[in-house]
C-alpha cells in the first residue's frame, strides 16, 4: 500500500484539522538504518555523510514520519571531556565520564557544537540531511536532556548518590549540561533542525519523582522554553514508567510527549492527552525485536485504538529506539498496519482487526 | 538473645534507611558481642536489603536510594566478612559465578558469592555483564563445579540458556551443575532452560550447592 501524502503534507493537514491519508507513525529505526543502508554503525560516528544517508535510505525504504540525526547518548558528554568507545558494528558506549571528582566540577566548560567532539559532525549531516529531503519531511536532531548528560559527566552510579550526598553537585553539572546542549540546540535550529529531546535518566524507573522535579524539571524547562523561543515545537521521550511525571512534561507545552512501552498509552491519553500529543508505545524488544509481523499488527492495532482519539493528536510509535537488528519484516509489519487502517479511524473497525489478530494468534 | 535480635534488626534498619555511616560502628558492636558473623548478614544486612528492594518495587524508592542501601550494606559486610567461620565440608569444590551479559546489576551476585565462599566453595567471580564465552572458557579450565548465573532483568535472561547451551556444545555440562537466581527468574525458567537449581536468595543458594555437591 503506497502512501498518498509526504509526512511533511501530512503533519501539515493533521496540525490545521484537514484529512489526512493515514496516522503518523515512527517505528524508531535509530541506528539501525545501518542496517538498512549498507554500513557499519560505528561509521555513523565517522562520517556526517555517512551517517545523513543512512538515515535518509532507511526513512526511503519505510516511508515514516520521522528523521533524525542522533547515534548514542553521549555526543555532548564527550564533547566536554567524556570517552566514548565505538565497538565496530554496535551503538557506541560510554567508556569514561568527563570527570572523577567532585573537586573537579568547575574545571568543566560548556561544549562548543562547532569545535568539540563529533558535534560539527554531526551539524554536517543535519546540512546533508536538508539537501536531501528538505520540504519532505520534518528534518530532527536528538539531545539529551541536562539532568541525563550530567550522569555521563561524573558517572551514573556517583552522580545517583550525589543527589542524596551532594546535591548542590548535582546541580552544577545539570547547569553546565544546560548550556552545552542550548548551544547544540541552537546550533540545529539555525540549520532548521528541530531538536528532539531524549531524557531517559529522569524516569521514574530511575530517580523519584521529586529528584525529578528538583533536579531534572527545572533545566529542561529551560532547555524547552529556549527551543519554542526559536520557533520549534519539542517532542521529550522518557524511557521507563513516567506516569508520575507526565502532568510535569505536559505542563511544559510540548509538541508531543513519547512513552516507552512499559507506561499505558490509554492512562496518559485519560491524564494528559488534552493538553499534548502523545507517541507511543509499541514495545521495541518483545514485540519488534523478537515477535512475529502478525504479533507487530496485533500491537500497533492496539495502541492505535488506545490513541487516536486523544485530543491533542497521536503518532503510532515504538515504546523506545528499536534495536539495531529488528527483523524489516517487523518494521514494515508496522508501517503496513497504520496504512491499512488508514484516517480517519474506525474504531469498530480496529476492534475487528484485533480480533481477528488474536484469532490468528491462538491459532499459532 | 534480646540484645542480639536488637542489632540484627539495627544493620536491617541502618540498610534500609540509607545509614551508611552508621551501619559500621552497628556491624562493630554486633561481632564485639560475639555473635554470629553469618546472621548478621542473612538476618540482618540482607534483610534490609530485601526490604529496600521491596519499596523500589512499590514505587517508594528509586535508584539513588537504592544505592545508598547497598553502599550501607557493603560497608556492613566489610565488618562482618572477616568473623565469619568458613565451614570445610564443601572445599576443594569450584564454583563460577557472574552476572550474564547485557546486565550490570550485582548486589544479588555480590551476596551468593559471600555465601558460598562461607560455606567453603572456591569461588571464582567473573563480575558483571559477563559474555557467554568467558563462562564457558573458564568451565573448561575449571573442568567441574557449579555454575552460578543471575540476572536482575528480564531482557537479558536468553543468555543464560546460551551459557548452559555452551557447556552442552562442549560436553562439560554433565561436569557442572548449574544455578540461576535473580528477580525475574523462577523454578519453572530454571527448568525450561535446563538448569539445576533456581533459589530466591543468597543463603539459600549456598544451602542447596551444597546439597547439589552432596548428591553429585
Amino acid at each position: 500500500m503506497k502512501d498518498q501524502m509526504t509526512p511533511m503534507e501530512r503533519a501539515t493537514a493533521l496540525a490545521k484539522g484537514l484529512p489526512v491519508d493515514r496516522l503518523p507513525c515512527n517505528p524508531n529505526v535509530a541506528n539501525g538504518v545501518a542496517r538498512i543502508y549498507g554500513c557499519k554503525i560505528s561509521e555513523l560516528s565517522r562520517s556526517a555523510k555517512t551517517l545523513a544517508q543512512a538515515q535518509v535510505a532507511s526513512y526511503r525504504y519505510f516511508g515514516y514520519d520521522s528523521i533524525r540525526i542522533f547515534t548514542d547518548l553521549f555526543p555532548w558528554a564527550e564533547a566536554m571531556g567524556a570517552t566514548v568507545k565505538y565497538p565496530d558494528d554496535e551503538t557506541a558506549d560510554l567508556d569514561q565520564p568527563a570527570i572523577t571528582d567532585v573537586r573537579q566540577i568547575d574545571s568543566l566548560r560548556p561544549a562548543d557544537p562547532y569545535k568539540d567532539g563529533r558535534l560539527p559532525l554531526q551539524l554536517d549531516a543535519m546540512k546533508y540531511l536538508q539537501d536531501e529531503v528538505k520540504g519532505e519531511i520534518g528534518c530532527s536532531c536528538g539531545i539529551v536532556g541536562p539532568f541525563t548528560n550530567a550522569f555521563f559527566l561524573m558517572g551514573v552510579n556517583k552522580t545517583l548518590s550525589m543527589i542524596y550526598k551532594n546535591p548542590e553537585a548535582v546541580h552544577k553539572l545539570c547547569q553546565v549540561s544546560l548550556e552545552t546542549v542550548k548551544a547544540y540546540a541552537a546550533a540545529a535550529i539555525d540549520l532548521g533542525i528541530t531538536p528532539a529531546i531524549s531524557e531517559p535518566m529522569s524516569s521514574c524507573t530511575v530517580v523519584s519523582p521529586k529528584a525529578f522535579r528538583e533536579f531534572s524539571l527545572p533545566y529542561l524547562k529551560e532547555l524547552v522554553d529556549f527551543i519554542k523561543s526559536r520557533g520549534k515545537g519539542v517532542v521529550v521521550h522518557i524511557c521507563g514508567q513516567t506516569n508520575k511525571i507526565w502532568n510535569d512534561l505536559a505542563d511544559l507545552g510540548l509538541a508531543g510527549l513519547s512513552i516507552d512501552n512499559v507506561a499505558s498509552l490509554a492512562e496518559c491519553k485519560q491524564l494528559v492527552g488534552n493538553k499534548v500529543k502523545i507517541l507511543g508505545n509499541v514495545d521495541p524488544a518483545v514485540v519488534m525485536f523478537s515477535g512475529t509481523p502478525l504479533d507487530v499488527r496485533y500491537h500497533t492495532l492496539k495502541c492505535i485504538l488506545d490513541g487516536y482519539d486523544s485530543p491533542k493528536g497521536y503518532m503510532v510509535m515504538s515504546g523506545c529506539s528499536l534495536p539495531v537488528d529488528t527483523p524489516k519484516e517487523n518494521i514494515q509489519a508496522m508501517m503496513d498496519t497504520v496504512r491499512e487502517v488508514g484516517y480517519p479511524i474506525c474504531p469498530e473497525r480496529v476492534a475487528e482487526l484485533i480480533q481477528d489478530c488474536e484469532r490468528r494468534l491462538k491459532q499459532q | 538473645m534480646a540484645e542480639k535480635d536488637a542489632l540484627l534488626a539495627e544493620l536491617a534498619r541502618c540498610v534500609l534507611e540509607m545509614e551508611d555511616d552508621a551501619v559500621v560502628n552497628v556491624a562493630k558492636e554486633y561481632v564485639e558481642a560475639g555473635f554470629d558473623a553469618y546472621e548478621g548478614i542473612t538476618e540482618g544486612l540482607a534483610k534490609g536489603m530485601e526490604k529496600a528492594g521491596q519499596l523500589y518495587e512499590e514505587e517508594e524508592y528509586f535508584v539513588p536510594e537504592l544505592l545508598i542501601c547497598s553502599d550501607a550494606m557493603y560497608n556492613g559486610l566489610e565488618i562482618l566478612k572477616p568473623h565469619l567461620k568458613r565451614d570445610d565440608s564443601s572445599k576443594g569444590c569450584g564454583v563460577l559465578i557472574g552476572v550474564v551479559e547485557g546486565d550490570t546489576h550485582d548486589i544479588g551476585k555480590n551476596l551468593v558469592k559471600i555465601m558460598m565462599e562461607t560455606a567453603g566453595f572456591d569461588v571464582h567471580d567473573l563480575g558483571r555483564d559477563v559474555p557467554v564465552s568467558e563462562f564457558i572458557a573458564k568451565a573448561k579450565e575449571m573442568g567441574t563445579g557449579i555454575v552460578c548465573m543471575s540476572t536482575l532483568m528480564t531482557t537479558t535472561m536468553g543468555n543464560m540458556k546460551k551459557v548452559i547451551d555452551g557447556l552442552v556444545a562442549e560436553g562439560i555440562r554433565d561436569q557442572f551443575k548449574v544455578m540461576v537466581g535473580g528477580g525475574p527468574l523462577s523454578t519453572a525458567f530454571a527448568e525450561k532452560i535446563g538448569a539445576d537449581a533456581y533459589t530466591s536468595n543468597a543463603a539459600e543458594a549456598a544451602k542447596r550447592a551444597r546439597e547439589l555437591v552432596a548428591t553429585a
